[in-house]
């Protein structure tokens, strides 16, 4: 299953949020959605948790985000 | 910020802490135009007369005092990485005391009603002293390299300062006992209340909140860490200074290159952004930081020429252009950050996953909204500046100017508050059907 990639590097908050929340509305199960953000969402954190909504960061050494969002069920151990 | 100090959506006070502030703000500035409306050309013979000593602190504590203790309420639990607790009624405290005491301190300076300043007194004390100690304790919490944390902390004990100072003058004021410091005590007042509660308060937010909402490059680290500490030393030291005139001008001139820095530097990072969209809040910024550059270039030239110093209006142009060019213009320009994003996020919050849409933030508090009462804004400032000059031609216009930009300022809150009660109880009927 492919994933879903919101590329919000460098855009105004909270459009980073908008566009990872209307993502995950349509994400299919087993589908995962990967956000690329210029810094840490910190805010869209407690949402994901609130929605079920499990996720791994990764931070690059360029001072980006990888963000992988799944459904709760579905994440790894 | 780090995960430790995320914020639950649980933990963010409720969107109606900040709001009653932001809401009753722009009428004190309302208030204060029509005042001077009544008031006409005479209004600006003198920056002590007791109307303008009302006006001013309509401006400086009406509107600019409001949106800051509201606006640090909202972000005190996201910046000390902890809630407060109940902020609910000590929210509702807090500004019922300080609307309450305001309206009464200025109606007491304006019309010489010593009864008036006497309730005003213990009002205003405990509002702003008690809100100050919230703050400098809550934020004891937050972690050490957070610079906006520190600067919150400096910027509420220079809130706290002034405040001192201005119930030893409002007691002067309304029992009448002698005073010899008065004028001393009065300069500081206004000096620690406007460089260092509004001017540390703005730098120190402005390191996080310019990168962050106008996608600049961050601010160098060096500045983020020593400029608010050095300035508020400065500030302090000034008053030590009182009886040395040439160590307390060499202070002064620091404090401007201080302020200086920080504005040139806010200006340069903005001219780097990454995404050159046209942007109300950003224009509000840049003219604010050219406000705070003008004053400061207007103060060095009267220290250099000293006829300038001397002339009629010139220490009344400094005050409008840090009170309304500099504060006032960031502050509006805040708003319209803070507003529609708190309206998205609390929306946001309640309606859950597959809930009802949300309206973004640029329909929340739309652009042809925001950008013709930037205009006015600005056109009211200009305006107000060539009222100080020539009070018989322009103080009419000024005052009128100014009244409709803050009222349709007021206008654009409320209606980004009534679009949350309107989605709300969208939500709030999807939830239950």
């Amino acid at each position: 299953m492919s994933d879903r990639l919101v590329d919000a590097r460098w855009l105004e908050p909270p459009e980073p949020m908008e566009l990872t929340l209307a993502a995950l509305e349509t994400l299919e199960p087993g589908g995962r959605v990967r956000l690329l953000i210029h810094r840490e969402p910190y805010l869209l954190f407690p949402i994901l948790e609130e929605w079920g909504y499990a996720y791994q960061i990764h931070s690059g050494d360029d001072g980006t985000y990888e963000i992988l969002i799944r459904h709760k069920e579905q994440a790894a151990p | 910020m780090t995960p430790q100090n995320s914020l639950s959506l649980d933990q963010a006070p409720p969107i109606g802490v900040p709001l009653r502030f932001f809401v009753t703000a722009p009428l004190f500035a309302v208030t204060a135009a029509l005042l001077a409306l009544w008031q006409g050309a005479d209004l600006f013979g003198s920056r002590w007369s007791p109307a303008m000593l009302g006006i001013t602190h309509l401006l400086t504590l009406g509107y600019l005092g409001l949106i800051m203790l509201g606006a640090i309420l909202q972000m005190l639990p996201v910046v000390a990485g902890t809630p407060v607790r109940r902020p609910v009624p000590v929210a509702g405290a807090i500004h019922v005391l300080a609307t309450g005491g305001i309206a009464l301190l200025c109606y007491g300076l304006i019309f010489t009603a010593p009864l008036a300043l006497k309730i005003a007194l213990p009002l205003l004390g405990t509002a702003l002293l008690s809100f100050a100690a919230l703050v400098f304790l809550t934020l004891r919490r937050a972690l050490p390299q957070n610079m906006t944390a520190r600067a919150m902390r400096l910027a509420v004990l220079m809130l706290a300062a002034t405040v001192l100072l201005g119930l030893v003058l409002l007691s002067n004021h309304a029992f009448g006992w002698w005073l010899q410091a008065r004028e001393a005590l009065a300069e500081l007042h206004l000096t620690w209340g406007l460089l260092g509660w509004v001017g540390l308060l703005i730098a120190g937010v402005a390191f996080q909140v310019v990168p962050m909402f106008q996608l600049t490059p961050a601010y160098p680290v060096r500045l983020t860490r020593r400029l608010v500490p050095a300035l508020f030393i400065l500030l302090l030291a000034l008053a030590a200074a009182s009886r040395f005139p040439e160590f307390q001008l060499a202070l002064k001139i620091l404090l401007a290159a201080g302020f200086a820095v920080f504005a040139l530097t806010t200006l340069q990072l903005q001219a780097k952004r990454r995404r050159k969209l046209s942007d109300v809040s950003l224009d509000l910024w840049r003219g604010g930081l050219i406000g705070l550059l003008s004053a400061v270039a207007l103060w060095l030239a009267a220290q250099l020429v000293p006829a300038i110093g001397e002339l009629q209006g010139y220490g009344m142009l400094l005050g409008v252009l840090m009170i309304v060019g500099f504060a006032m213009s960031i502050i509006n320009g805040m708003l319209y950050k803070i507003v529609p994003f708190l309206v998205w996020f609390h929306l946001q919050g309640r309606r859950g996953a597959n809930g009802t849409t949300v309206p973004n933030v640029r329909e929340i508090l739309p652009e042809s909204r925001s950008r013709p009462q930037m205009r006015l804004h600005f056109a009211a400032l200009a305006v107000l500046l060539a009222a100080v000059l020539v009070p018989a031609v322009f103080a009419y216009p000024a005052a009128l100017l100014f009244a409709v930009s803050n009222f349709w300022l007021w206008l654009n809150i409320v209606a980004a508050g009534r679009t949350y009660r309107r989605v709300a109880a969208r939500s709030g009927e999807a939830a239950a059907g």
